[in-house]
């Protein structure tokens, strides 16, 4: 059986994703000289510790993208009330827009008056006339307690059985859509997502004067010729000038890397072939390792990208990277699909945030977040994904990081390399 | 390895020109107002004076309250009469004095 399905899985890859037929330039000479040498070993600090500032709530009793079976199982039939649902109100509606549950229900869905009408979202439907759907109390609590009992492919959290909200909770929720019989009155026009503008990114990412991530470039190139104490040897040593060398080399990552079974994205890479040659100890995330990702991807800048999704190892990761993006994660019970796939919340509103959508994200990393100064590379943004869903993050040198990272650089292939990107 | 200020203004200008400058240097600039994870103060430590001058002369300067966000960015005019050289210095609330140059040739 076993080989079938892999032949299988190879077909439907081979059909669906972009093929790159030629390794560029420096990858040929790279491979002239023979595989790079690469240090095994975890490339990020172990045991990994949560950025300092992101919330510290524990939630590994919910599904992480490295161990989908740890939350609850869902219910397999809606709950038998005893009879019509009573509760308070005024305090369901107070929270549907509590934000500090999740985002809540105003995150979604537009609920009348409820949290003033202030930026609700529009991935899931205007419930603001509910309570003259006919609908039964039972229907309504098991709705919100937990949907997969009357709809498995739902992408709504299952607030009561995750425990988001208590079964008292749940009623003061069910009494309060009960009361909902007429449109929402918005106060302005963009607190109607409907006629919110879509957020659109105008600012010169490679202007020094507008992004200050362009001194991570300086910080990169005097990294890439100092000489590490300890062998005396710099990248330069062997390299020679960068942007001869590197032309084209950060276009053609993510890549599959047998030798240690795992995708390989610049960061790790960096880490890994600096450790074995030069010994620096650029680990990921600190910010020497930031500052060369940055640095490698700016001189292939305008080269478009190319990632291999066809050789044996890197279609089978690409493939994991695909089947990653279904699993659903977290106490919000959210997989990748659900929020950036433009069939069911990409493109829409979550509240006042924009979900953009999966492919063609990944040309501007490193970027600039002019919301918290600081650079990101994919694998924070991949951790802040997890985290703001109620799901415990991963090492950004995790296998699954980099098996999505190449799945989404598949989708970003033909994008030309602007690094660093600033966003907000 | 301190982050060099960035400067832009143009290379060559014609008498009498108003031409456009744009400086980006990097820092905190902390208010002095938050708190840490703590509950303590975290000192205030902010770029309190930003200063341009042509050829000596003073062409643009202004004081800095913490109001204004990381990574200053200044942005102004000045006329240029002459050939010579900018000179823009920032003053940290810790006495750092940095400074930065960039001529221009005026025909």
């Amino acid at each position: 059986m076993r080989p079938a399905l892999t032949v299988a899985l190879g077909v439907l890859v081979a059909l669906t994703l972009p093929i790159v037929p030629t390794p560029s330039a420096a990858q040929q000479a790279a491979q002239a000289n023979g595989p790079a040498p690469l240090a095994s070993g975890d490339a990020a600090p172990s045991p990994w510790e949560r950025y300092t500032g992101w919330p510290a709530r524990d939630t590994s009793n919910f599904n992480t993208l490295a161990n989908p079976k740890a939350s609850p199982p869902s219910p397999t039939e809606p709950k038998k009330l005893a009879g019509p649902v009573t509760g308070d109100a005024a305090n369901g509606q107070k929270l549907v827009a509590d934000r500090t549950r999740g985002g809540s229900c105003l995150a979604c869905h537009i609920m009348g008056p409820a949290g003033n009408a202030d930026l609700p979202g529009n991935v899931g439907p205007d419930l603001s006339e509910i309570g003259n759907a006919g609908r039964e109390d039972e229907w309504l609590w098991n709705y919100v307690n937990d949907p997969r009992v009357y709809n498995p492919a739902t992408i709504m959290p299952p607030w009561g059985s995750h425990q988001l909200f208590s079964e008292t909770e749940v009623n003061d929720i069910v009494a309060f859509l009960k009361t909902l019989k007429s449109p929402a009155v918005f106060k302005t026009e963009v607190d109607n997502p409907a006629r919110r503008h879509t957020p659109v990114e105008k600012r010169d990412n490679l202007d020094a004067t507008t992004n200050p991530a362009m001194w991570a470039v300086d910080k990169g190139e005097e990294l890439y010729n100092k000489r590490e104490a300890s062998s005396g040897q710099a990248c330069a040593s062997c390299h020679g000038d960068a942007a001869t060398r590197f032309k084209t080399w950060a276009a053609g990552m993510p890549r599959w890397e047998p030798r240690l079974d795992k995708v390989l994205g610049v960061e790790e890479f960096v880490f890994r072939h600096a450790k074995a040659t030069t010994g620096a100890n650029w680990l990921m995330e600190s910010d020497e390792n930031i500052a060369m990702a940055v640095y490698l991807r700016n001189l292939a800048d305008g080269q478009p990208m190319q990632v291999d999704v066809t050789s044996s190892g890197a279609r089978e990761a690409a493939e994991r990277g695909r089947a990653l993006m279904e699993v659903k994660v977290g106490a919000l019970n959210f997989s990748c699909r659900d929020c950036h796939d433009p069939q069911r919340g990409g493109l829409k509103w979550i509240r006042g945030q924009w979900l953009g959508e999966a492919k063609g994200q990944l040309d501007h990393f490193p970027t600039w977040r002019t919301s918290l100064n600081q650079i990101w590379d994919i694998r924070r943004r991949f951790e802040w994904c997890n985290v703001a869903i109620w799901a415990n993050e991963l090492p950004p040198d995790a296998k699954e990081y980099g098996d999505l990272e190449l799945y989404l650089a598949s989708l970003s292939v033909g994008k030309k390399l602007s690094v660093p990107g600033i966003r907000h | 390895m301190a982050e060099k200020p960035r400067i832009k203004l143009p290379k060559e200008a014609k008498k009498g020109e108003v031409i456009e400058i744009k400086t980006l240097i990097a820092h905190v600039m902390e208010t002095g107002l938050r708190k840490d994870q703590d509950g303590k103060i975290i000192p205030r430590k902010i770029i309190n004076k930003f200063t341009a001058e042509f050829n000596g002369k003073p062409v643009f300067s202004v004081d800095i309250e913490p109001a204004v966000a990381a990574n200053p960015y200044m942005q102004f005019t000045a006329k240029v009469e002459e050939s010579g050289t900018f000179r823009f210095t920032w003053v940290d609330d810790d006495g750092t004095v940095t400074t930065a140059e960039q001529q221009i040739a005026v025909t």
